[in-house]
């Protein structure tokens, strides 16, 4: 793929873990106001809008009525997705590549203090049999590890190893909540909540928004000399009921990488990439996603985390940023990752940046077991 | 726009209260086969699906868009899903035009499903869209909302009830033609007029149906798409522009607009018309398929979309200008206040602008229709799309 779109703006609020001060709509202004100053851009220069939010979390229906003027709106061209943070960065590549637009703000956000996340989750059961069963996005991972064990063991030693990783990391980044480093024996000692995911194997929830600017390659090169190109982009959808896939295997993400490997030219990611960053939604998560997007062969990824290719110091940092393992705004993980992607790649990540960034995959998950994912693939 | 779109293939399930008899996967299923065997393709053809969907409190399951990706021929393919409200089906027809146009996709298909029958009371949940703080306890609701259109609209224009009725008697007259329509009737005005007071000046008759039903249409980037031999609609122009979302935000001479003064649809259908090369739209629009779920919404959306000067629109509806004999007819299937299946109403109305200048509108062709507009509406008057389709 031409360098054809670029990142030249990016916002985000602190995340934490709960925001009192501030109602949605501040939360979402913040984060759109900030990457607007980041591009230099003004709002009455920016052509299109997309926001990604979900009316569940938000707590009301159409909840884009109340925040799409926050997230820059007013008087603009504007299209809600509901996936999760990433794919409205995936729908604003879409309008600039199409030629019509040459800018757009991409918005995301999600306030989990004001609701139970995990309950909520459990209401994109269908009612026919999974609702009244008490399906939810843990229970639903809870059955995709048991698979996983059944056929590789489980992984519970590498699994710490993630969040002790990805904790260590978010201490270096001054945006994240939950920047405390963490010891093996505290994740595989925290309570058991739904075998075998415990307490800590569960990113935990917090309160945030994050934003980006796309723009055109001519416009790019108007307003930054450090754009992030998109070089490839790929998402997918697997299907819904759980008991027709091959839980495991993520074939969802395996689809959207390769077809991001594709347009990027990207033959061996492990040698080719010089950082990741992907859904910790779940420690375990993390390593199944190493065997979809190829870092290893399917059942390897323990290995590959008890060898350190993952760590900062690693071949291939994975999460350089703390993940959602540092707090987990919901909806808009994925579009935080694309964001920390892009500043690895500006060289702006501060004391979390991987030396000599040049090439980054940022991925984005949704729905039971990550039914659904998308990947990005940005560079210099 | 540097590549051509263009539709290629249309499905539309008949418009009715409920559904009962299917799931939500059925409906999906159903409109997603009639489009793709109306476009002599199947679900392998299709290189990326865009789903259109409205709230979810209307349904009951949260991000339904992930049960339906196996029905909507989306099964480990890009799938996505929009969600502007009423808006919902313009915001998908747009975002699936997006999708083929960024050279990334040459097959798209555009999906959705209305399910409302499934809850108790509409209204009630349109009730919860409003501002929490300030606008749900005073019962604001679809209809208490769109009042304030024709009040401002009224006073302004001097516009009557009997004026607005008449858009109710031709649209459900013209309904008669559609063999989807859910609501078909041959109203007077004086029926209209008899119709229970819901919120003044709004009667029953003057709002739209509770409807259910889906729709899908299949986009195909032009060049594959003329080899398809296919009759073509071809899609020329889009816009969109979303605005403040308080009720107060256009009561005063300071705002932006006023209720019953469409702007935003203005502003929208200006890039629309620029991109379609459309100077003078009241004389080169055949026909338009508006998302007027009331009465007072289709005049308003005349007036923005300049099919005539503001405030004519009712004394031209009296001359029969827009009726299917007249100069620019306007919902020839019937339009929202004849279906309203709310996550679909805006992709029906440009599925019925791409039959139109298809010439595939049967009972209910406008002769000669080379250029149609269709829009959509979402949230309180806050989210408009419109789209120029041509042959």
């Amino acid at each position: 793929m031409k360098d054809q779109v670029a990142i030249v703006g990016i916002g985000q609020t602190d995340y934490e873990v709960h925001k009192p001060h501030q109602v949605l709509d501040e939360i979402v202004f913040e984060a759109a106001s900030k990457a607007l100053a980041d591009a230099g851009l003004s709002r009455d220069n920016v052509e299109s809008i997309a926001i990604a939010a979900g009316d569940e979390i938000d707590g009301r229906p159409i909840s884009s009525m109340l925040e799409a003027c926050p997230a820059g709106a007013y008087l603009k061209d504007e299209i809600k997705v509901t996936e999760e943070g990433s794919y409205a960065a995936v729908l604003a590549a879409l309008r600039i590549l199409s030629g019509v637009f040459d800018t757009a703000l991409v918005v995301s956000w999600s306030k989990c203090s004001e609701t139970d996340v995990t309950r909520v989750t459990g209401y994109s059961a269908e009612p026919f049999f999974t609702r009244s069963c008490g399906l939810n996005y843990l229970s639903a991972e809870a059955m995709m590890l048991t698979q996983y064990r059944n056929l590789y063991g489980l992984p519970e030693k590498a699994a710490a190893q993630v969040v002790v990783k990805n904790r260590r990391n978010a201490s270096r980044n001054h945006l994240a909540c939950f920047r405390k480093p963490v010891y093996e024996e505290e994740v595989l000692e925290s309570k058991m909540i739904s075998w075998p995911l415990r307490a800590m194997d569960v990113a935990p929830l917090c309160d945030g928004a994050c934003a980006l600017v796309l723009a055109s390659a001519k416009k790019a090169k108007e307003l930054t000399d450090k754009p992030v190109w998109i070089k490839g982009l790929g998402w997918a959808a697997d299907t819904y009921y759980l008991g027709e896939r091959d839980l495991p295997a993520l074939a969802s993400l395996r689809t959207a990488a390769q077809k991001s490997y594709s347009l990027a030219g990207i033959n061996d990611p492990l040698a080719e990439l010089d950082l990741a960053e992907i859904s910790d939604v779940f420690s375990y998560r993390e390593l199944l996603a190493y065997e979809a997007l190829g870092f290893c062969q399917p059942g390897q990824s323990s290995e590959l985390m008890a060898e350190g290719i993952t760590e900062m110091s690693g071949r291939l940092p994975v999460n350089p940023s703390g993940g959602s393992m540092s707090g987990h705004p919901f909806l808009a993980a994925g579009l935080v990752r694309l964001a920390e992607a892009a500043l690895q790649i500006r060289g702006e990540a501060g004391a979390h940046q991987v030396d000599g960034a040049r090439l980054a995959l940022a991925q984005g998950g949704y729905g039971f077991c990550g039914q659904g994912n998308s990947v990005f693939i940005v560079g210099a | 726009m540097l590549r051509e779109v263009a539709i290629v293939g249309i499905g539309q399930t008949k418009y009715t209260t409920t559904r009962n008899e299917e799931t939500y996967e059925e409906l999906i299923f159903q409109a997603s086969k009639l489009a793709l065997d109306d476009a002599g393709l199947s679900p392998e053809d299709v290189d990326a699906v865009v789903l259109s969907i409205a709230p979810e409190a209307l349904f009951g399951l949260d991000h339904p868009e992930n049960w339906v990706v196996g029905a909507g021929a989306a099964l480990n393919k890009p799938v996505m899903r929009i969600s502007t409200g009423g808006a919902t089906g313009g915001s998908a027809a747009q975002a699936g035009f997006f999708h083929a146009a960024s050279g990334l996709f040459d097959t798209v298909l555009v999906v959705g499903t209305e399910k409302q029958g499934d809850t108790p009371d509409t209204q009630l949940i349109l009730n919860k869209i409003m501002e929490p703080r300030y606008e749900i306890p005073f019962g604001l609701n679809a209809i208490s909302m769109t009042a304030f259109q024709a009040v401002r609209h009224m006073r302004k224009y001097g516009t009557t009830q009997e004026q607005l009725a008449l858009v109710a008697v031709r649209s459900r007259a013209n309904a008669l033609n559609c063999p989807y329509a859910h609501l078909r009737a041959k109203h007077t005005v004086e029926d209209v007029m008899k119709s229970k007071m819901l919120v003044w000046p709004l009667k029953l008759y003057d709002c739209p149906p509770r409807s259910s039903g889906s729709c899908a249409v299949v986009m195909m980037a032009g060049e594959k798409a003329k080899k398809t031999g296919r009759p073509l609609a071809w899609i020329r122009g889009l816009g969109a522009t979303s605005t403040t979302y308080y009720i107060g935000d256009k009561l005063s001479g300071t705002t932006f607009n006023e209720h019953g003064e469409w702007d935003e649809l203005a502003l929208a259908v200006k890039s629309a018309y620029r991109q379609a090369g459309i100077k003078d739209p009241s004389r080169e629009v055949d026909v338009a398929e508006i998302y007027a779920p009331f009465t007072i919404a289709e005049v308003c959306a005349k007036e923005a979309l300049g099919l005539c000067e503001r405030g004519q629109a009712s004394s031209l509806e009296e001359k029969g200008h827009w009726n299917m004999d007249g100069k620019l007819p306007v919902n020839p299937s019937g339009g929202a206040l004849a279906s309203n299946p709310i996550a679909v109403t805006g992709l029906a109305r440009v599925a019925e602008a791409a039959l139109q200048v298809t010439g595939r509108a049967d009972a209910r062709q406008v002769g000669g229709a080379k250029t149609a507009l269709a829009t959509a509406i979402g949230g309180t008057y806050q989210f408009h799309t419109v789209m120029v389709l041509a042959s």
